[in-house]
């Protein structure tokens, strides 16, 4: 059994094409970092090419995909946080319409088994539909995205290079965006270098961890820094504005339930929780610690009433989360408009 | 004119058969291949055809008037019996009726093999496996507006149009039906069985073989459940009210008859 899934991790790295890196090696657009687990997104079925990945890459900064053609993907999920949209609470759409969550980070994402803060998005390769079909994000029909793609003067020779054929398909389309949000991969942070022996941590970082480990870590799992679990964190006392979990599921246990997120990078991706509702990390810190709201569905490990922890443990532990941030992936060339 | 030429196919099928029958057994012709079915499907209210174009305004059972502007959905699973014994399924057979466009109510199985079949079975929606792996293609393509993005999964069945009785400022109901898991029962996939009714479909090379069939909504607004416009007049989510209307287009469907000249 494990052998079969070192063979088929090693064809997947067979498989994927590799990329210059800036260090002048190659580097492979998608491969599995020391210590995760195999990625949920089946690489095999859509091996990554450097067309594939260019065609994605076009399309994610391409603001084609909105109604008006004013909204891209990468207006909402920006490099320089880690794919998230800096200093926004909620997502930003045409027309200057809000959503009512926040935009998430994005990295990693080959490894989610589910999308969206409630999951209702259940494979990579469908996730753009959501926003391109949303009212108050993109508001298009990906029967117009095709016509408009097919009408371009770029596309059609695009589609051509990376698939081997000119023929714009919706699986096409969403097949080359996988290939390029896919390869987002975040594992190369001071965490990371220190896991690997690398580097040292500071006594504040290495009591944040041992902090994180013993009172983060049951829902924020490491390696990837989250259990992909969806549980109430204790935000509100009832859930009129957002049902969460419940819209998807339709199960009265699930209101109020949201996606656990990676806290990889989580120093950047602020403003925090599902509606963005908190600024800081200190913010959050003491939400944690006195600020939980009781309710039916409140996750069992808050149901004591929070985290204890004193003002030198909150600050260890925001600490060691700045270690999180990974740099190289946010200056990464390959991923820039 | 249709009555005697439905006579008149009969004629014509009573006699095939026997001699089908009796050649098949000592000489196999060598025509006798697999053919192509065509199962042929016509959207009524009742009594009239779906007029798409919304100037036809019909009454359901709760006494509502209402037009249709839009009704689209899947057929898949396309399976041929005789009497209780599976004789084929056609592989990947997806199909998306739209009303709005009349070739796609014509849904051809190609490569059925010789045969005498007595029923035809197929699903109404779409297997979870397809709803779970990934942008699909064809009839399956999601920018055919038969997927929902927010939560993943293929609308099943599409109706939407006009009715007084609809709270909404443009008096507009849409039902959106769809929901593959079966968890939380919301599975609205239903499963059609058509039967011949005593008659048999002659599958035998290139010879033309028809099922025609009715699909009517004013069932699926009353057979089994009453569905009320005024009680609720959009409904675009799996679960809930979904599987009432999915218990009504399972019964939407009647045997109308066979071409099998």
């Amino acid at each position: 059994m494990k052998n079969t899934l070192g063979i088929v991790g090693l064809i997947v790295v067979l498989l994927s094409a590799c990329s210059k890196s800036e260090d002048g090696g190659t580097k492979p657009f998608f491969y599995i970092p020391d210590g995760f687990p195999d990625p949920v997104y089946q690489f095999q079925n859509n091996p990554v090419t450097p067309e594939g990945f260019a065609l994605g890459k076009k399309l994610f900064y391409d603001p084609i995909l909105s109604r008006d053609s004013t909204i891209a993907c990468g207006s909402c999920h920006q490099q320089f946080v880690a794919f998230a949209h800096s200093d926004h609470r909620l997502s930003h759409g045409i027309n200057n319409l809000l959503g009512n969550r926040n935009s998430p980070a994005l990295f990693n994402i080959a490894w989610f088994p589910n999308f969206m803060w409630d999951g209702g998005v259940n494979h990579l390769e469908v996730q753009p539909l959501a926003p391109i079909g949303n009212p108050v994000e993109m508001d298009e029909t990906m029967a117009n995205v095709i016509m408009k793609l097919k009408r371009s003067n770029s596309y059609p020779a695009l589609f051509e290079a990376a698939f081997g054929s000119d023929t714009i398909t919706t699986q096409a389309t969403m097949r080359a965006m996988a290939q390029f949000m896919g390869s987002m991969i975040s594992a190369d942070s001071k965490y990371d270098k220190y896991k690997d022996g690398k580097v040292n941590f500071t006594n504040a970082e290495l009591s944040g961890l041992q902090l994180f480990r013993a009172k983060c870590e049951s829902c924020h799992k490491e390696p990837l820094l989250t259990d992909m679990s969806f549980r109430n964190n204790g935000l509100d006392a009832n859930f009129n504005k957002d049902a969460g979990r419940a819209k998807i599921t339709t199960l009265p246990q699930d209101s109020g339930l949201f996606r656990v997120p990676s806290l990889r990078n989580v120093v950047l991706t602020y403003p925090y929780m599902h509606d963005g509702r908190l600024e800081k990390l200190m913010d959050v810190m003491n939400h944690y610690h006195s600020g939980i709201q009781l309710s039916s569905t409140l996750d069992p490990l808050l149901s004591t009433g929070g985290i204890p922890l004193t003002a030198m443990e909150k600050n260890d532990l925001i600490t060691f989360l700045g270690t999180l941030t990974d740099y190289t992936f946010i200056h990464d060339n390959r991923f820039k408009e | 004119m249709n009555k005697s030429k439905l006579v008149l196919a009969g004629l014509c099928l009573i006699s095939v058969s026997f001699f089908s029958c009796k050649d098949d057994k000592e000489d196999p012709a060598p025509s006798s291949g697999p053919g192509t079915v065509t199962l042929d499907i016509t959207n009524v209210a009742g009594a009239v055809n779906v007029d798409e174009t919304g100037g036809t305004y019909y009454t359901n059972s709760s006494g509502e008037s209402f037009n249709v502007s839009k009704l689209k959905y899947y057929i898949s699973k396309v399976q041929f019996y005789n009497v209780d014994s599976m004789m084929y399924e056609m592989p990947e057979s997806y199909f998306l009726v739209d009303e709005s466009n009349q070739a796609t109510t014509k849904l051809e199985i190609p490569d059925v093999p010789a045969g005498s079949y007595t029923s035809v079975r197929f699903t109404i929606g779409v297997d979870s496996t397809r709803n779970v792996s990934g942008a699909q293609t064809g009839a399956l393509d999601p920018a055919n507006d038969m997927f929902w993005g927010w939560s993943s999964g293929y609308i099943f069945y599409k109706i939407e149009g006009k009715s007084p009785a609809s709270s909404q400022p443009d008096s507009s109901f849409m039902y959106h039906i769809g929901g593959f898991k079966n968890s939380n029962s919301t599975n609205a996939n239903r499963e059609v069985e058509i039967d011949f009714a005593g008659e048999s479909l002659i599958v035998n090379g290139a010879r033309e073989a028809e099922i025609h069939m009715l699909a009517d909504v004013l069932k699926v607004f009353s057979t089994p459940n009453t569905i009320s416009i005024a009680a609720f007049n959009t409904h675009m989510a799996p679960g809930g009210n979904a599987i009432l209307i999915a218990d009504n287009y399972a019964q939407m469907f009647s045997f109308e008859h066979l071409h099998n000249d």
